[in-house]
């Protein structure tokens, strides 16, 4: 057998043994997530509240689904199999496992698709994901004797204004480059939270509506500009 | 605020310290079979100990963001919780914005701990684990097909693309069918454009008719406090291109929060 047929059955064996540890781990992880709500509750007294969680999961769930499944086929062939597995289970994908990946692949100039691309993509999020969870738990331990001053009554009105300051930052990111289909958007919204004020109590469920919306005059446009280009 | 002691006990950061344990060494272990896979096949142990170390420095600065996220969240959901979402699978726009509509389904009017209930906050928690489990889930089916077919040559899937063609000569061409190239993207950028259209929506709503139509009586603090996020982020965005600080991008969403939550603390007084 030639040094090259040895290398290949190396790393066709080593891709093979990453989906089967890759399953393991995840279906491992997913137990674990999905399990620790259940343990909390048990701790708390108070398990969770089944209906409030299907309600919740039609609201937005929805909106993650295709995400999900959008992000998954977008990532896996940048990332190939051990990546992959490794940057599902750790999560913080675009905004560090992808451009992290994508630099490690730059800096040591491997070509997607390859067995050194699967090795570099696979070491990079590892590391980076290490790196991750050694800088959050120190801070989290730093964190610790700080806790009477964040919970202080004073500091309250941050916390709980936590959601507009997230909507406002992601209004400013999303809105610029495609501000016709934003003011459409929130003008329609704001004019029904505006004639149906009890609305405000299920703001989940609007953003399936105003996503509708926003889509169907994102297409439109689409639409057009091919329509232009043709 | 007893439910904050709660959230942050001992016991909390076990249940939480352990997962992100167990995270911790699934790295490892890929690392260290990647590592050996690498030397086995030939790569030169120079590249891989590069990627490790432009890996390692790389990921600093986004972790310290993240970091500031987990002190974002910390004041209505403790901190053991958002540490293991944020070390773990999570990401501080996803986890704030399901964590948000979790916490209106269970009957709070918004997501803070001084109206958080041991069981608003386990179904917040299991919502929050749910509705981001998507890519692993889809990795666990269908990763070992997905990978096996992307690695196809190129020939053989035009090949095959050809034979399925030249089975049904009759077949008639759809005439016309609607260019979606590219769209993908697009769609996505609108779905989160209407998902943040009907908070804000919301947020005006209630000011002009949270206590009546149009009377402008309701609270304005949560516009006046987006209003500062998104000047923020305007900042951010501004000095990112102005002095070509592409490590801003990093900081970007939760230094916006923060400077917005900031705001928040004089805002509520004032308004």
């Amino acid at each position: 057998m030639s040094e090259e047929m040895k290398k290949q059955e190396i790393y066709e064996r080593y891709i093979a043994s990453t989906h089967h540890i890759g399953r393991i781990l995840t279906i491992i992880t997913l137990v674990l997530l999905l399990g620790a709500p259940f343990v909390i509750g048990a701790y708390l007294g108070a398990m969770p509240n089944m209906a409030a969680f299907g309600k919740a999961m039609l609201a937005i769930g929805i909106i993650y689904l295709i995400s999900g499944i959008v992000e998954y086929l977008i990532y896996v062939p940048m990332l190939g199999a051990g990546g992959s597995y490794l940057a599902f289970i750790t999560g913080n994908l675009i905004n560090m496992k992808i451009p992290c990946a994508m630099n490690a692949k730059d800096i040591v100039g491997a070509k997607s698709g390859t067995p050194e691309n699967e090795i570099i993509s696979t070491l990079s999020i590892a590391t980076s994901s290490l790196v991750t969870i050694i800088v959050l738990a120190l801070g989290v331990l730093l964190m610790i004797p700080l806790q009477p001053i964040l919970q202080s009554p004073a500091l309250q009105p941050a916390f709980e204004n936590v959601v507009p300051a997230l909507f406002g930052a992601m209004a400013c990111k999303y809105y610029k480059g495609n501000f016709k289909v934003a003011v459409i958007t929130l003008f329609v919204m704001t004019l029904l939270f505006t004639l149906v004020p009890s609305l405000t109590g299920s703001t989940s469920f609007m953003i399936i509506p105003s996503g509708a919306i926003a889509i169907g005059l994102a297409l439109l446009q689409h639409l057009k500009e091919k329509e232009a280009k043709a | 605020m007893e439910i904050l002691s709660r959230l942050n006990s001992p016991v909390m950061y076990i249940i939480c310290g352990s997962i992100v344990l167990f995270v911790a060494i699934v790295c490892i272990v890929f690392a260290v079979r990647a590592y050996r896979a690498g030397k086995a096949i030939g790569m030169d142990v120079a590249k891989m100990k590069r990627t490790i170390i432009a890996s390692a420095t790389f990921a600093v600065l986004p972790s310290v963001g993240i970091l500031l996220g987990v002190i974002a969240l910390s004041g209505s959901l403790g901190t053991p919780w958002p540490w293991l979402r944020l070390s773990v699978i999570g990401a501080l726009h996803y986890e704030t914005q399901v964590a948000e509509a979790a916490a209106e389904q269970t009957g709070l009017t918004s997501l803070s701990a001084s109206q958080m209930t041991p069981e608003a906050f386990s179904t917040i928690a299991l919502v929050m684990s749910t509705c981001i489990m998507w890519g692993m889930v889809l990795a666990f089916f269908h990763c070992k097909a997905y990978t096996k077919k992307l690695s196809r040559p190129a020939e053989q899937a035009a090949g095959e693309a050809a034979d399925k063609t030249s089975e049904n000569p009759k077949k008639p061409a759809k005439k016309k069918k609607l260019d979606l190239s590219g769209f993908g993207d697009k769609a996505m950028t609108a779905m989160f454009i209407g998902l943040v259209s009907a908070y804000i929506g919301s947020y005006i709503g209630s000011l002009i008719s949270g206590e009546g139509l149009f009377t402008f009586k309701g609270s304005a603090v949560p516009l006046a406090v987006a209003i500062v996020g998104a000047a923020a982020m305007a900042l951010f965005q501004y000095l990112r291109n102005r002095f070509k600080a592409e490590w801003l991008d990093s900081f970007s969403i939760a230094g916006s929060m923060l400077c917005a939550m900031t705001a928040a603390i004089f805002l509520a007084r004032i308004l």
